[in-house]
């Protein structure tokens, strides 16, 4: 064994998440000196685009935030509106919400283990490797997902962005042949419920255990899905309205990922959290089965959550095997009200944890402001902090490999819903912090509004004999480019200019928009483009090329005799991609949208 | 492509912007996932663990929008790389849901949501994938359904291109005889318009559509629109029936434009 070495681990694309992640770190001496699960995915702005929409597009809305959990944003989202119009459920919309969320839960919970992470503890890549050692198993697991989707179906005719579900309660009744038929079927899983928890009782998972708080839902009658207060096991026990008042989005200093903690710490929500808070309202069979469990709860293994969530899939098939039982069919499958204006709070419990949501609705009933914070941010500084206790305690010295296997199998027990978590504010979209080496350095990237495709060229400065051949290059390139075609056929002008100085003065008086292209010597030597800050520009001139009057004094000097276009813009290039290029130009000119049409 | 080849067809699941929800399609299979791996190979599928993104495949099939610029250098040796390209969802054969910031000003929405707005690297638009490459088929819907997955490989497998459905969900409740949810109760339901391909889901559960298949062939936007104002919706109400899950569809897109006030 080596005593001193650097292992960089860096996973570019984590398999077996839902979407898409990555994980960097860096161990020098056995010392973790950087630890990042990076997520990539771009955000998706869906509190901005709820703003100005009715509350009733609002469950079809949210519902497309995730396709895994769909119901819980439709239910924590109804029941916030819902307290603003002072409606109450009646029972009958009360139970099919619970057994709404069983199917959720038990749809959702089934992929996790089976699809994502039994594969780790079984020395396997995928479920589908899996499958071939372990057809029973997989395919017992199979059906119980398949179960879920149908029993979150009954209710929203479809399990992903289920289409039943409105403000005040279900679009419609199922009929009671359906309902029989599912009932029979929740029965005959029963047994395939207490198989899976024994199975992956007898697995042989890591025993890692460690200091954490977990925060639930608390309901004085039941299990928690809908309704309840937030309470932790560190003495927190408050109404769903007080969250903001207790848990902070925090900024990290070298990122935009704004991540949830509770006073000042990182907390754990999902499967083990909920047990851990609530296992005295399971019923006695479950209860029972629990005691002969090698794990027991409340535990402060992260590895337990494999089997939390199988606790709560018999859970949730014994919960709907009795809704289920006394069904009878209603007319009135939902609530009459009258809108208002308030700000209303919901709080549910998603497959993978507690999920806030806030809204000011106006007096048009139409949503004004959104908040939701997912059980993903909240996770992700415990999965951070997980990371790091749970290497150090497995070994720094091992093998990359098993390294790099162990990290991956801490972050999946989180079941981290990624496609969740960036579609809100803890996105951390920093690859590599700032960093002009990345495309679209935005610091001075101009936008032009309203441009006239006549008035408007991009000219391009540099010479074909000479090494600055960029900008010259890059109108060859646009003149083959079809979007940029199209603009030429529009009035759209290309230029390609071997000297600035007065050529560029000539060149630039019969347009109002105008985007320069010219060479650079980069810094970093990677940077493939950058725009220049033309009111600065005589504090720039190090980035750009030599010609014998260069373009910032060009530029400088048109400037002094006010004869430079309305709209103008700098774009010094490297090693740039062509697509990369007529991108950036597009977006400069506006034109990126493809249904707008300049004169 | 045949299924009496001796080599499997290989096929790939990309991933761009999204929920996620389309590649259930596969991932909900249930046993049929385990019957669909003895047909095909799959070399990448994040989400399920087989990882090779640069795999030479028969079928590649794209969930997700393209928001940044890195989306489009991935996407393009997406298309380099495979035989067919099937796009799966609203993402990515129009837009999706997050085409709804096409039309605001995104740098005021990040600035909103972000503390250090000069960091976040999105496009200002999110696109089709048929905005940027050549797409063979577009399987539409939001999310699309397992039956429309599982005929259009099996049609592949018998080397024919799937048929594409795009006649109007009104068709579909006929054939059902679903009661009319616009007639019988002044709904503003869109399936006049839209694509048929769910099994016309919302009208069966007593609702009004709301058209996350898309538009269909030969829509007359405008009829229905002003259908919709003699009901009592307001303009803006009107213009946000077509601008929701596919509001950069064209003719959505158009008719809703024309609606809009604010």
């Amino acid at each position: 064994m080596t005593t001193s070495k650097t292992i960089n681990i860096n996973v570019p694309v984590l398999a077996r998440v839902e979407g898409e992640g990555a994980l960097d770190l860096s161990i020098q001496d056995q010392q973790i000196t950087d630890l990042k699960l990076r997520i990539y995915e771009p955000p998706r702005y869906f509190e901005k685009f709820l703003e100005g929409r009715n509350y009733y597009d609002v469950p079809d809305t949210v519902a497309r935030i995730c396709g895994i959990c769909p119901v819980a944003y439709q239910m924590s989202a109804s029941h916030a509106i819902e307290s603003i119009f002072n409606v109450k459920p009646t029972p009958w919309i009360r139970s099919m919400r619970r057994l709404f969320y069983c199917g959720e839960w038990i749809q959702s919970h089934s992929l996790h283990i089976h699809l994502l992470a039994a594969p780790d503890y079984l020395g396997f890549d995928s479920v589908i490797d899996m499958s071939k050692q372990f057809g029973d198993e997989v395919r017992r697991g199979l059906k119980l997902q398949t179960l879920g989707n149908d029993m979150v179906s009954l209710m929203g005719a479809r399990s992903v962005h289920p289409v039943g579900v409105k403000i005040g309660g279900f679009t419609k009744a199922p009929d009671q042949s359906s309902v029989d038929d599912l009932l029979q079927r929740v029965t005959n899983a029963k047994q395939d419920a207490i198989d899976l928890i024994r199975w992956l009782d007898s697995l042989e998972l890591p025993d890692d255990e460690q200091d954490f708080v977990s925060v639930a839902l608390q309901h004085s009658e039941e299990y928690p899905f809908n309704e309840g207060r937030i309470v932790s096991d560190a003495g927190l026990n408050i109404p769903i309205d007080e969250f903001e008042k207790h848990f902070k989005e925090t900024q990290r200093d070298h990122s935009t990922a704004l991540h949830c903690l509770l006073n000042e710490k990182p907390y754990l929500v999902g499967p083990l959290a909920r047990l851990n808070l609530n296992a005295q309202q399971l019923p006695r069979e479950i209860k029972e089965l629990m005691r002969e469990l090698k794990a027991q709860f409340p535990s402060k293994n992260m590895f337990h959550s494999i089997i939390a969530r199988a606790i709560e899939i018999y859970f949730c098939i014994l919960e709907a095997e009795q809704i289920l039982t006394s069904y009878l069919p209603t007319e009135k499958p939902c609530m009459e009200f009258k809108f208002k204006a308030g700000t209303g709070y919901g709080c549910t419990e998603a497959p993978r944890g507690i999920l806030w949501h806030r809204y000011d609705i106006d007096e048009q009933g139409c949503v004004t402001k959104a908040v939701i914070v997912p059980p993903t941010s909240q996770n992700q500084p415990r999965i951070e902090e997980d990371l790091k206790n749970s290497l150090i305690h497995f070994g720094l010295h091992k093998q990359k490999k098993a390294l790099q296997l162990h990290a991956e199998k801490v972050i999946r027990n989180y079941d981290p819903c990624i496609s969740c978590a960036t579609h809100f504010l803890n996105l951390n979209l920093m690859r590599d912090g700032i960093d002009d080496s990345k495309p679209f350095e935005t610091l001075f990237a101009p936008h032009f509004k309203n441009i006239k495709l006549n008035k408007t060229a991009i000219i391009g400065i540099g010479s074909p004999q000479e090494n600055d051949q960029s900008g010259y290059l890059a109108i060859d390139f646009l003149e083959r480019d079809k979007h940029i075609c199209k603009l030429q056929k529009n009035g759209l002008t290309l230029i390609k200019l071997d000297r600035p100085g007065m050529m560029l003065a000539e060149s630039l008086k019969d347009f109002n928009h105008v985007v320069l292209i010219d060479a650079i010597r980069p810094k970093p030597s990677n940077a493939r483009f950058k725009w220049i800050d033309i009111q600065n520009i005589k504090n720039q001139t190090r980035w750009l090329s030599s010609h014998s009057i260069g373009v910032a004094e060009s530029l400088e000097w048109i400037k002094s005799i006010e004869n430079l276009p309305k709209d103008i813009a700098l774009l010094g290039i490297s090693n740039i991609e062509p697509v990369e290029l007529t991108a950036i130009l597009l977006q400069c000119l506006g034109l990126n949208n493809r249904h707008q049409n300049p004169s | 492509m045949n299924a009496y080849t001796k080599n499997k067809p290989r096929i790939a699941v990309h991933k761009f912007s999204s929920c996620d929800g389309c590649q259930l399609a596969f991932i909900n299979l249930g046993e049929p996932l385990l019957e669909l791996t003895q047909l095909v190979d799959i070399l990448h599928f994040a989400e399920a663990g087989p990882l090779d993104e640069d795999a030479m495949v028969d079928i590649a099939f794209i969930e997700g929008s393209i928001s940044t610029t890195e989306d489009v250098m991935r996407l393009e040796k997406i298309r380099h790389n495979s035989q067919y390209l099937i796009t799966i969802g609203a993402c990515a054969t129009s837009g999706g849901i997050q085409a709804l910031r096409n039309m605001a000003n995104t740098g005021e929405w990040i600035a909103d949501l972000y503390a250090n707005p000069s960091v976040i690297k999105s496009l200002d638009n999110s696109t089709a994938i048929n905005d940027h490459v050549k797409v063979d088929l577009e399987l539409w819907g939001c999310p699309i359904n397992q039956q429309q997955l599982l005929s259009a490989i099996r049609s592949l497998l018998f080397g024919v291109l799937p048929k594409e459905e795009n006649e109007k969900v009104c068709m579909e409740c006929k054939r059902q005889q679903t009661v009319c949810v616009m007639v019988t109760k002044n709904e503003a339901c869109m399936g006049p318009v839209t694509r048929t391909g769910c099994g016309a889901l919302c009208p069966k559960a007593g609702r009004d559509c709301y058209a996350c298949y898309g538009p269909a062939e030969k829509t007359n936007t405008s009829a229905l629109a002003n259908r919709f104002q003699g009901f009592g919706l307001l303009s803006d109400e009107i213009a946000r029936r077509f601008l929701f899950i596919h509001s950069d569809a064209e003719s959505f897109h158009q008719e809703g434009k024309r609606w809009k006030t604010k």
